[in-house]
């Protein structure tokens, strides 16, 4: 008991974590039309930032880590507009195979700028809060317990938000339709451009989540980039919730698997699993099929 | 002999020139290049960037005979091209196999295992094999770290020079000469590809996938094939890649290598042969030969990856035709001018 309640908890921390990621991943397919694979690149990239201004303006002291930390995400919501604005919102017209490529075209410029930045040394964060609890038999650090529920109301909040807010409303009406959401006064380019900037916040919030487990390094978000992508494709690109239950999931699957069968292949047999939903699911577990018309 | 054979079987099918001879040209200046470093005009490494060259051109071939033709974007090449590599490394040194067969082996697997992940990706969305090659990518690339009976996992599999079915071991000057061979023979397989029926159904399918299958053309089947023939060159250059270099380390076949090899089709020049091979020189050769070279640039980290970046987004947003087409349209301009000029005389 207490090990599934232990492999419980570590799910909806890492799971939260995948969540954020493939949020951002959805919120720019359905507004932009295209997957952003340079989603985890960007958020290292910001990550990098929060651990300089961390180390160089706070001297490293704790206490300050969740400063860092807003101010990294800050970093983010600046970089993801700076992307918008000067690559795709010029991309308007390329075909979307193209516009894959530019964002794939953007992780090289960002795994390029990173080492010249900030060297390819990988740096300590720090997590926010330390010490543990043990309940039922499993041992919860406060930082997962945080990380759980910052996961978790930041999910719920951003949901509320596309549901009852103007902002949500924008974003479902360009998702569904650009050109008559154009028409009927939305300013869609301003909320593709907030999309892109909510999306890099919200990676670098993962990033800066796994940061005191892996430290902040040139490849630290290759991975959750792939699962992130993974949700979305097991939770279908057709709704906003279903990518981040599958992250869920997914973060659930890969703890029971790494602990019953294998933690050196966990990954690669989730992969593969995946794979084979998808095969059956083509839609995806909560996807809508999408009607073609010629 | 073969080859004039096929020269003159394909001439009356085109008006002007030959392809094949423009082909087989480039394929003598490229073999010009070991006596050029053995005078001592080059530099001895220049041999294996531009051997590089060559192999990244044909994975790139095949690459581009994907997208071009199919729209789908594959992001497993590198590991597929590892795979290739691994295999015929295991198989010459430790099975003590030739290196023919061992070629046909090594093509062969990752060959069936892309038409299983084709299988499964193909039948739904486009999209999807982009996000199922990555993955099976990874799972390659961690295998290549794991298995290490077949792989020597993070130290390094080193394999030799080919050593051919009649006991005869290539050097250095003749496994390039092999490379270039080879590469003219992938480029001649593409282009009849492309002027075949299966080149003109995939064309058919790029302008409207609906109209296609009206008229009466399996797309799921030229799918498979396109991207089968894309893993198979990927394969293949695998196997010169490890037989040249010697040496092959996981680090090698990461996602940053298949970015590198889409950069070529992109910047070069979408269903362009020609381009292709531009495409090739421009992101593996400038790095090395030019861009190292420069006094402060060339000290930075980091700096080929920018390069390779910003020339994707600046040729997708403003060339979307790629870079081989500068040629034409210059051509184009001059001869506007020239036109201008007359007319102003008169």
């Amino acid at each position: 008991m207490g090990i599934f309640i232990q492999i419980l908890l570590n799910s909806l921390e890492i799971g939260g974590i995948y969540a954020l990621a493939a949020l951002g991943i959805i919120l720019i397919y359905r507004t932009s039309n295209t997957q952003n694979y340079a989603q985890g690149t960007i958020s290292m990239f910001n990550a990098f930032v929060a651990t300089y201004i961390f180390a160089f303006l706070f001297n490293k002291e704790n206490k300050f880590a969740w400063v860092a930390a807003i101010l990294g995400m800050a970093s983010a919501l600046v970089v993801g507009m700076l992307v918008d604005r000067v690559v795709i919102s010029r991309a308007t017209k390329v075909h979307p195979v193209s516009k894959q490529i530019i964002t794939l075209g953007l992780i090289m410029i960002f795994l390029g700028m990173a080492p010249m930045i900030f060297g390819t040394d990988p740096m300590p964060f720090p997590k926010f809060i330390y010490g543990s609890h043990t309940i039922l038999g499993a041992t919860i650090s406060y930082s997962a317990i945080l990380n759980i529920l910052i996961g978790i109301v930041i999910m719920v909040v951003l949901f509320y938000m596309l549901q009852k807010s103007k902002w949500g409303l924008s974003v479902r009406a360009t998702a569904s339709n650009e050109v008559v959401a154009r028409m009927m006064g939305i300013p869609t380019p301003l909320i593709t451009m907030a999309s892109w900037a909510i999306a890099a916040a919200l990676g670098t919030l993962a990033a800066i989540m796994l940061a005191p487990a892996t430290s902040v390094n040139l490849s630290m978000m290759d991975g959750v980039q792939v699962i992130a992508l993974m949700a979305c494709v097991l939770g279908g690109f057709q709704t906003f919730h279903g990518p981040v239950v599958a992250a869920y999931i997914i973060g659930f699957a890969s703890n029971l698997i790494t602990y019953y069968v294998s933690s050196v292949w966990s990954d690669s047999i989730l992969y593969i699993l995946i794979l084979i939903v998808i095969l059956f699911m083509p839609n995806g577990l909560f996807g809508k099929k999408v009607v073609k018309k010629v | 002999m073969d080859k004039k054979k096929t020269e003159r079987m394909a001439k009356p099918k085109r008006k002007a020139g030959n392809p094949y001879i423009n082909y087989i040209v480039f394929g003598l200046i490229m073999l010009m290049l070991p006596i050029l470093v053995e005078k001592e005009v080059i530099k001895y490494s220049y041999l294996t960037i531009v051997a590089g060259i060559l192999i990244y051109s044909i994975v790139s071939l095949g690459l581009n005979f994907l997208i071009g033709y199919s729209g789908l974007v594959s992001l497993g090449t590198a590991g597929f091209m590892g795979l290739g590599a691994y295999l015929s490394a295991y198989l010459t040194i430790n099975l003590k196999l030739p290196f023919e067969i061992s070629l046909i082996i090594s093509v062969a697997i990752p060959m069936v295992l892309g038409i299983l992940t084709g299988l499964v990706s193909l039948r739904i969305e486009g999209y999807y094999l982009a996000i199922a090659t990555l993955v099976i990518s990874e799972i390659l690339r961690k295998a290549f770290g794991e298995f290490t009976a077949v792989t020597n996992g993070f130290s390094g599999k080193s394999a030799g020079f080919p050593k051919l079915l009649n006991g005869k071991v290539l050097d250095r000057n003749s496994t390039y000469i092999l490379i270039v061979v080879v590469l003219v023979i992938v480029i001649m397989i593409t282009h009849n590809l492309i002027n075949s029926y299966t080149g003109r159904a995939l064309s058919t399918m790029r302008g409207s996938e609906a109209a296609a299958q009206a008229m009466g053309i399996n797309i799921y089947r030229y799918r498979l094939l396109a991207f089968a023939v894309a893993v198979a060159f990927a394969a293949l250059a695998g196997v010169l890649y490890v037989h040249f270099i010697k040496f092959s380390h996981p680090n090698t076949w990461t996602l940053l290598l298949s970015l590198n090899i889409l950069a070529v089709i992109i910047i070069g020049g979408v269903r362009s042969i020609p381009g292709t091979i531009l495409g090739a020189f421009i992101v593996f050769g400038i790095p090395d030969l030019v861009l190292k070279n420069l006094p402060v640039i060339g000290k930075i980290d980091g700096i080929p990856y920018i390069f390779t970046g910003v020339l994707i987004i600046v040729v997708i947003l403003f060339y979307p035709a790629g870079l081989i087409h500068i040629w034409f349209n210059l051509k184009r301009a001059i001869f506007s001018l020239r036109k201008k000029g007359g007319n102003d005389s008169e």
